[in-house]
């Protein structure tokens, strides 16, 4: 049996057993198991499952054990730890709440305060749905509440959280570090420029909004002194030095990506239980959270590795490089069908099944062009997170919708996130266009 | 009893990140201070990784933690929909039995075998490997509960909630 025909029957059989619902790393880890144990069995001509039994329990155990079994990797459970515990500390509810104040005069201020809130968090957070659903629970209500137009209320929210997969730490730069064998530390520092650019792209979205339309973001008519803006700056410090010690510490090459997760954890800690807003019992369900987030993230990714080890055998990848290649696209049709492909899957698939599912062809497609894979990684989780927010799936928009119940309508956020779609497609194109954006600080390193 | 050992072993898991950040961290300040660190920290941080990630798997289960696509299966009706998810937990147990033999395996021969990681303290492999073939044991046994369940709430003609999974958050830590 030839081993890319079980290749291409392994891939349907996949996207078959997500289609009605089986759990994403159950259908890796059974297909990829099944699919080994015919290449080993057939590898002789003959159907021989005596010899494929050995080969295929090593094959599924090496791969799975030997990326739990990782120093390095200890950076997500530390990292996912680090929003939890940030936010029962309050420290990450602090930066809403310091642009808040900075940015109340400002007509749509509240909505940029979301956004801000939103990069603020994504700075300790290494989660998109995690941003956008404790911002979402602080700010909307709060928007709407003021008399903010419902769909510029929660489509800022859902949009902001998006960033949380591109500013530095990130668990999406993670997996995908892992899978293309590529240096997290550098993929962290490449999302720096590009996450920044979104948020200036989202404040600009809803700055132009509001000159366009003023009643949909009603003036703040309160007063804030001088030392409420002090004081409200002075809170968000925690905020701040976390990520100065994240992003400075690895650019500064003081300690690696794994180190500054450890570290920022244990500042944290730290910090919350001197300043009196972390209890022993918050932090220990900080950590329960983390222990069942890191698991369903991790069961996911060590599937994906066995089926990837599982791709390799059987040289499908290689036939899907050569026939592409063969029909020889430049860049610029490659990158935009790639992009297109991406788009399609975000608006059906949750962002890390599409990288396990996709990476193991994209990148040695990538790779042939010669192109590089840290700029490409950008580029990958920007279009993830693109997909966080398009129609019929955006993961984001359901967040919200949990959180605002039934007072806003799903279509309303989704037609609210127009705007927000456009500037993302628009600094989507600079990223392409422009890879110093994204290379400029991991290679000045 | 089950629940209580979902618990135990989640708050285990709990304790192994706890460990496995002071470990980095301490290793981090003795080398900045002292130029020093702590033996075989890598080791020691891997093989709590370990504990960390299949301990709470039982839980995780428990707690329908699972990621899924539903973007298809939402549209069918609710007694299909049941069904696919009595699928997925049957396919879910199949798809672990290759896992719980090579655990098993492995388990047995770094016991056997004596083997120990290279360094200063030539740590015994063991612990990591059995400690991955007892979290896998215990998820197993947990999706079999669950599916058992959910067939019999099916065959009792109700609807099986896959929203409200065990809250592990809200017990006493």
């Amino acid at each position: 049996m030839d081993g890319t025909l079980i290749g291409i029957v392994a891939f349907l059989a996949v996207i078959g057993l997500l289609a009605i619902r089986v759990p994403i790393a159950f259908a890796l880890a059974g297909v990829a198991a099944v699919g080994a144990f015919c290449i080993f069995a057939f590898r002789t001509g003959d159907f021989m499952p005596d010899r494929a039994i050995r080969p295929t329990s090593s094959l599924v155990f090496s791969n799975f054990f030997d990326l739990i079994h990782s120093y390095d990797l200890s950076m997500i459970p530390l990292f996912v730890a680090l929003g939890h515990i940030a936010y029962r500390a309050e420290i990450t509810t602090a930066i809403y709440h310091a642009a808040r104040v900075w940015l109340a005069k400002i007509p749509g201020g509240v909505a940029m305060a979301s956004v801000v809130g939103c990069g603020g968090f994504s700075a300790i957070s290494g989660s998109s749905i995690a941003c956008a659903s404790t911002m979402g629970r602080i700010c909307a209500p709060e928007m709407l509440s003021m008399g903010y137009d419902k769909r510029l209320a929660t489509a800022s929210v859902a949009a902001g959280g998006t960033l949380g997969s591109l500013i530095p730490p990130s668990v999406l730069f993670i997996i995908y570090g892992i899978f293309t064998e590529t240096s997290i530390s550098s993929l962290f520092l490449a999302g720096v420029l590009p996450g920044l650019l979104s948020l200036a792209g989202f404040l600009l979205v809803i700055w132009i909004w509001v000159r366009q339309k003023p009643g949909d973001a009603p003036a703040f008519t309160g007063e804030i002194t001088a030392a409420e803006r002090r004081q409200a700056a002075f809170a968000a410090w925690p905020a701040a030095a976390l990520f100065i010690v994240i992003v400075g510490g690895i650019y500064g090459g003081f300690f690696t990506a794994t180190e500054a997760a450890a570290i920022s954890v244990a500042l944290v800690t730290l910090t919350g239980f001197l300043q009196r807003k972390l209890t022993l019992a918050g932090f220990w369900a900080a950590l329960r959270e983390t222990g069942i987030q890191t698991t369903s993230i991790f069961l996911i990714a060590a599937a994906a590795k066995i089926f990837v080890a599982f791709i390799a055998l059987t040289g499908v990848a290689p036939a899907i490089v050569g026939a592409v290649t063969g029909a020889e696209p430049n860049v610029i049709v490659l990158m935009g069908a790639i992009a297109l492909i991406y788009l399609a899957l975000g608006m059906f698939l949750d962002p890390i099944g599409i990288m396990v599912l996709t990476l193991p062809l994209m990148v040695p497609l990538v790779e042939s062009y010669g192109l590089d894979l840290i700029w490409f990684g950008v580029v990958v989780i920007k279009l993830l997170e693109i997909g966080l927010i398009t129609p019929p799936v955006g993961l984001n928009v359901f967040v919200i919708s949990s959180v605002v119940g039934k007072s806003v309508p799903i279509d309303r956020i989704f037609s609210g996130l127009l705007r927000f779609l456009s500037i993302d497609i628009l600094v989507l194109i600079i990223i392409m266009a422009v890879p110093a954006l994204s290379l400029l600080i991991p290679y000045s390193v | 009893m089950l629940r209580w050992v979902e618990r135990f072993l989640l708050d285990l898991a709990a304790a192994a990140i706890v460990a496995l950040g002071l470990l980095i961290t301490a290793s981090v300040l003795l080398r900045i201070t002292l130029n020093s660190g702590i033996p075989d920290t890598v080791v020691m941080v891997a093989e709590l990784m370990v504990a960390a990630i299949i301990l709470p798997l039982a839980a995780t289960i428990a707690a329908r933690a699972n990621i899924v696509v539903e973007v298809l299966s939402q549209h069918f009706p609710g007694r299909v929909q049941d069904c696919l998810v009595i699928l997925g937990g049957v396919i879910g147990l199949l798809a672990l039995l290759p896992l719980l033999w090579a655990g098993y395996r492995e388990a047995a021969s770094a016991i056997e075998s004596g083997g120990f990681f290279f360094g200063q303290l030539n740590l015994p492999k063991w612990p990591g490997r059995v400690l991955f073939l007892f979290g896998l044991i215990v998820c197993w046994v947990r999706l079999l509960v669950q599916v058992v369940a959910d067939m019999r709430t099916f065959a009792r003609g109700e609807r099986i909630d896959t929203e409200t999974g065990t809250n592990y958050m809200q017990e006493e830590a």
